[in-house]
C-alpha cells in the first residue's frame, strides 16, 4: 500500500472518531518530521505531479468518503475537509523549506484551506487543535521573517506597488483573525458558560492574531476584533491564565496606542496583577507600559514598584522625566527623554511622552511660578491674604522665556561663581552684549553663534517661539478646559484667578493646581458622561458602565 | 520619590550631563527583545492554568504602594527655582529703570 494511502486511511480513522488531536499530530507542516513526511511528499511528486490535474482530488475524495448515517459522537469527512487534506497533500508535494518565501505562501495558503474546513458547523471542531498548531507555525514564520528585513523585503517586493499592499504579517494576522470569527461564532456554549466546541479557542486565536498586529504596527486594524468581542464574546475569566494575561496585555497596548491611559492602565494592571510571579519577562513587558500609562495619567511609580526585579533599569529611565514633570522644567524633560531616546522610540513611547506630558509640564511650570511670586510678594510683607489669588501671565512668559531660553542655548549672563567664559566667548563680548543689546532684562544671554535652532518639538510653544501673553493665555486656557487648573482667565488683567481657595483653608496652589491623577480622572468619568448623554440623545456608540473597557468581557453580573 | 530633587536647569551643567555621568555599559535588561512571549503551554510548571495564589492578585492581601500621587514639589529653593527667581527679578528690576 502507497505512503499516501496509509497516511488517508489513518485520517479517515480519526476523522470517524472525531479524534481532533491525533489529526494534529499527523498533519504537521514544518520541517522536524520524521523522513516518512518527506517519502509521501517524493511519491506525491511522481503519482499527482503539479500539471493542474483534478487526479488528487479525486483520490482523496474517494478514500475519504463521506458517511451518511454517523452516530454522536463520531464524526465523518465532509467537503470542505476533504479539500483541506488535499491542499495538505499538495503543501507536501510543493513545499521548499530552503526558500522561506515558498514556505510562507504554501503554509499560508493552507491556513485559508484550514480555516474554511474549521467552518463547519458539525465537524469542524474536530479541526480545532490542527487550526491552532497550523496557526501557530505561520505565526512563528511569520515572526522569524520580521528579524530579518532582507528576508521580508524580498518577499513584499513582489507586490504592485500601489502603497495599499499588505504586508505578510498583516495578511497572516487576517488569516488567523478567520479562526477567531469562526470559533467566536460557535453556539455550543453561551457567552457566560464555560466555553465548549470551538469557543475554548477564541482568544486563543485572538492572543495569536494581536501579537502579528503588533509586529507590523497595525494594531488599529484591532479594533473590528474587540468590537466583536464586545459584542458577543465570551467572558474573558473563563479561559486560561496565561490567555488572559496575553490578552490583557494586548488590550492594554492598544488603548496606550489609541491615547486611552486611564483604560491602558486598567488592563494592564489587570495584566500584571494576574500574571504568575515567576515570568519576570513578561511582567517587566507589561509594566513597560502600565509604567508609561500612569505617568500621563498623573501617578509616577513608586520605588517600591521601581525596585521590583523586573523593574530592573527603568528606575533611570522613568525618574527623571517624573522629576521634570514635578517641576516644570522642560529642559530636565528633553535631557530625560534624550537620555534614553533609542530605548523609549523602539517601544513607540518616546513621541507620546515628548507629545503627551507637555501638559502636565506646563502646568508644573505656571504652578511653579505661582509659588515664586507668592514667596518673593509674601517676603517682608504681610496682610495681603484678601487679594485673589492668581498668576499673571507676565510672570510666566518671563519664566517661559527663560527656559526657552535655556533650550535655546543661552548662558548666564552673570555667573554666580566665577567660572570661565564658554569657549570661543570673549569676557569684552560677554560685557558688550550686557551693556549694549537695548533692554537687555535677562539672566541670560545668547551665545555669539545666536539662539540655537529648535524642532518644532522642542520648543515650548513651537521651535523657536518666543513665549509672550497670547502664548501663555492660550496654554493656560488649555490647562483649565483639560481640568489641570481650577479658575478663569481675567482678560482684562492678563491673568488666571484660581478659584476654590477657601475650600482648601486658603491654600490656593492646592486649589488651583489640583492633583493630577484626580482632575483627569474626573475628566475621564466627565467624558465618559458626555458619552452617555450623547448615547441617550440617539447620538454616537452605546457606551457600557463606568470603568468598562471595550473588547474586555467581564462576568455577566 | 518625595526628597529627589528637580534636576538643574542649569546650562552649564544640563549640557554637560553626559560628561559628568560616566557612561555606564547598558544594562543586559535594557537590551532584551521587545516581543511578548508566549507563555509554555506544556512542560515546565506553572501550566498554562495557573492559580490566583501565585499572582499579585492574591499574594498581597495589603494593597502595595505602587504609585505616587501626589508628587508635586513645593520646594522654591532648589536651583531651577532659584534661577527662575533671579530671572523674574531681573525682569521686574529692568521695568522699574524704565
Amino acid at each position: 500500500m502507497s505512503l499516501v494511502v496509509q497516511f488517508l486511511t489513518k485520517i479517515r480513522g480519526f476523522a470517524l472518531e472525531a479524534d481532533g488531536a491525533s489529526l494534529k499530530d499527523w498533519l504537521q507542516v514544518e520541517n522536524d518530521v520524521p523522513d516518512i513526511y518527506y517519502n509521501m511528499a517524493q511519491e506525491i511528486k511522481s503519482t499527482y505531479p503539479d500539471n493542474g490535474s483534478d487526479a488528487l482530488e479525486k483520490f482523496v475524495d474517494k478514500c475519504l468518503p463521506e458517511e451518511d448515517d454517523v452516530q454522536e459522537g463520531r464524526g465523518s469527512p465532509w467537503p470542505g475537509f476533504n479539500s483541506f487534506i488535499k491542499d495538505y497533500l499538495e503543501y507536501w508535494r510543493d513545499v521548499d523549506f530552503d526558500d522561506v518565501v515558498n514556505v510562507y505562501t504554501r503554509l499560508s495558503e493552507l491556513l485559508i484551506s484550514c480555516a474554511n474546513a474549521l467552518a463547519n458547523p458539525t465537524y469542524g471542531v474536530m479541526l480545532l487543535q490542527t487550526s491552532m498548531a497550523l496557526s501557530e507555525s505561520l505565526s512563528k514564520l511569520v515572526m522569524s521573517l520580521t528579524r530579518q528585513p532582507e528576508v521580508l523585503a524580498l518577499i513584499e517586493g513582489d507586490e504592485t506597488g500601489d502603497g495599499e499592499s499588505k504586508s505578510i504579517v498583516e495578511m497572516a494576522a487576517d488569516i488567523i483573525q478567520k479562526f477567531f470569527t469562526s470559533c467566536l461564532g460557535d453556539r455550543s456554549s453561551t457567552r457566560w458558560a464555560p466555553p465548549k466546541g470551538k469557543k475554548v479557542a477564541v482568544y486563543l486565536f485572538a492572543n495569536l492574531t494581536l501579537k502579528l498586529l503588533f509586529a507590523c504596527e497595525k494594531s488599529h486594524l484591532a479594533v473590528q476584533m474587540f468590537t466583536n468581542l464586545s459584542t458577543s464574546g465570551p467572558a474573558l475569566s473563563l479561559y486560561p491564565a496565561s490567555q488572559r494575561v496575553t490578552f490583557l496585555y494586548y488590550l492594554g497596548r492598544f488603548n496606550f496606542d489609541n491615547a486611552h491611559y486611564f483604560r491602558a492602565h486598567m488592563c494592564l494592571e489587570e495584566a500584571y496583577r494576574q500574571c504568575h510571579t515567576s515570568f519576570l519577562k513578561h511582567r517587566r513587558q507589561i509594566l513597560t507600559y502600565w509604567i508609561p500609562s500612569n505617568i500621563l495619567c498623573g501617578r509616577f511609580p513608586s520605588l517600591t514598584l521601581l525596585s521590583r526585579p523586573e523593574a530592573a533599569g527603568f528606575a533611570e529611565i522613568f525618574l527623571p522625566v517624573c522629576s521634570a514633570v514635578r517641576s516644570g522644567n522642560f529642559v530636565a524633560f528633553h535631557a530625560a527623554l534624550n537620555q534614553h531616546r533609542d530605548w523609549l522610540w523602539e517601544r513607540g513611547l518616546y513621541l507620546v511622552f515628548l507629545y503627551r506630558l507637555k501638559p502636565l509640564l506646563w502646568r508644573g511650570l505656571t504652578r511653579k511660578t505661582f509659588l515664586l511670586r507668592s514667596s518673593m510678594d509674601s517676603t517682608g510683607q504681610e496682610g495681603d491674604s484678601n487679594k485673589a489669588a492668581s498668576l499673571s501671565f507676565e510672570d510666566v512668559v518671563v519664566t517661559a522665556g527663560y527656559v526657552q531660553k535655556l533650550l535655546e542655548g543661552y548662558i548666564p549672563a552673570h555667573p554666580s561663581a566665577p567660572r570661565p567664559p564658554p569657549q570661543g566667548v570673549s569676557t569684552v563680548f560677554m560685557k558688550a552684549v550686557n551693556n549694549v543689546v537695548p533692554g537687555q532684562n535677562s539672566t541670560l544671554v545668547p551665545l555669539p553663534g545666536g539662539p540655537r535652532y529648535l524642532m518644532p518639538s522642542e520648543g515650548l510653544i513651537f521651535g523657536n517661539k518666543k513665549p509672550d501673553v497670547d502664548s501663555v493665555e492660550s496654554v493656560v486656557a488649555g490647562l483649565v478646559y483639560g481640568g489641570l487648573l481650577q479658575g478663569f482667565i481675567a482678560r482684562q488683567q492678563r491673568k488666571f484667578a484660581v478659584e476654590g481657595a477657601k475650600r482648601y483653608g486658603g491654600n490656593a496652589v492646592r486649589a488651583g493646581w489640583p492633583g493630577v491623577y484626580e482632575a483627569l480622572g474626573q475628566r475621564f468619568r466627565e467624558s465618559w458622561e458626555e458619552g452617555l448623554e450623547a448615547a441617550d440623545r440617539g447620538e454616537g456608540e452605546v457606551v457600557g458602565d463606568f470603568g468598562e473597557c471595550p473588547g474586555w468581557v467581564r462576568d455577566s453580573s | 520619590m518625595a526628597t529627589s530633587k528637580a534636576p538643574s536647569a542649569d546650562p552649564k551643567s544640563s549640557s554637560d550631563l553626559p560628561a559628568e555621568q560616566p557612561q555606564q555599559p547598558k544594562q543586559q535588561t535594557l537590551e532584551e527583545d521587545d516581543e511578548f512571549e508566549d507563555f509554555p503551554v506544556d512542560g515546565t510548571p506553572p501550566s498554562p492554568h495557573w492559580q490566583a495564589d501565585d499572582t499579585e492578585a492574591t499574594q498581597n492581601q495589603q494593597p502595595q504602594h505602587l504609585w505616587e500621587e501626589s508628587w508635586d514639589d513645593d520646594d522654591t529653593t532648589d536651583d531651577f527655582s532659584n534661577q527662575l527667581k533671579e530671572e523674574l527679578k531681573k525682569v521686574e528690576a529692568s521695568k522699574t529703570k524704565r
